[in-house]
């Protein structure tokens, strides 16, 4: 049983660091200090790739990711921080270049959808199990 | 009572249908159009013709006015270039090039050969432009009107139909 729930364990974890950037990227992206660098290879893994549509940056070697990795390292480098990096891509590549939409009429269905759903669940759970007692 | 909770199921499953076509079945395979009612970018870029020669936002000066990206690795590109060779002739709408992530030489011999229906090519190897832009493919076509705003975007071949549909609208005044 610990067996099992350690390969799970195990597994889960590596599907979580599965996105994360290859070894051989380090030198084409010389920052001068690591923060620069975490920042960099974070935003890699929170940006969409334009042309794969379900693959991030990080994960994607498109002629069009490259420019992009290339304009985001020149924005990390020059200092700009996180929430700056994605308004600039936002503002020209709109929301969907970020797998973390923002909370705005139009995304409401895809954020709140899933609790309603679960609350019409939950429900109809109770008033069937009522019923059945009854 | 019982009864109407039966149907609960089914109207819940119906609701949901209805939910999952109303927002799913939109067009919505390409991105949004940010640039859309936006003042064209600036841009500092060679021409293709001549490296030696920059061109810049004011160099697009005959408004309104259209520019589409291209490539000589694009094959859509190749379908769409007798319909823009057809505009350059029929249409008082003038044409700029964007030419993206290409081989200077084998566009200069492309348009050589079949034709140049842009008033100059901006050279973008690097896809500097076209990433203010937000260009993710070629062909791409953008409308810039008399002021120098952006008012459509195509992604995708421009044949009759979509000039009918999308550009030949904003000529009529």
């Amino acid at each position: 049983m610990t067996k099992s729930l350690n390969i799970f364990l195990l597994i889960i974890s590596l599907s979580l660091h599965g996105n994360s950037y290859s070894q051989a990227d380090f030198d084409l992206y010389p920052f001068d200090t690591q923060e620069k660098e975490d920042l960099f290879y974070s935003l890699l893994n929170e940006l969409r790739c334009p042309k794969c549509q379900s693959s991030n940056l990080a994960g994607s070697n498109s002629p069009i990711s490259n420019d992009l990795k290339r304009e985001v390292f020149k924005l990390v480098q020059s200092g700009k921080t996180a929430e700056e990096v994605k308004t600039y891509l936002v503002q020209r590549y709109g929301n969907f270049i970020i797998y973390n939409p923002p909370i705005e009429p139009r995304t409401y269905v895809l954020w709140f959808g899933p609790f309603l759903l679960f609350c019409i669940a939950l429900s109809a759970v109770f008033l069937l199990r009522r019923n059945l007692s009854k | 009572m019982k009864k109407t909770l039966d149907l609960i199921p089914l109207i819940i499953f119906l609701a949901l249908i209805l939910v999952l076509f109303t927002f799913l079945s939109g067009r919505e395979d390409q991105l949004e159009s940010v640039l859309v009612d936006k003042s064209f970018p600036e841009f500092s870029l060679t021409s293709l013709s001549d490296e030696s020669s920059f061109k810049s936002k004011k160099d697009i000066s005959e408004l309104p006015a259209l520019v589409n990206v291209w490539a000589t690795w694009c094959i859509a590109c190749r379908v769409e270039h007798p319909f823009l060779m057809k505009l350059k002739e029929n249409s008082t709408i003038k044409i700029y090039g964007l030419n993206y992530k290409d081989d200077r030489v084998k566009a200069l011999d492309l348009l050589e050969r079949d034709g140049n229906p842009f008033e100059f090519s901006i050279y973008d190897f690097e896809g500097r432009l076209a990433i203010d832009l937000g260009v993710y493919g070629a062909p791409e076509t953008f409308f810039i009107d008399k002021e120098g705003i952006v008012r459509e975007r195509h992604v995708g071949v421009v044949d009759e139909k979509v000039w009918q549909e999308k550009f030949a609208q904003y000529l009529d005044d």
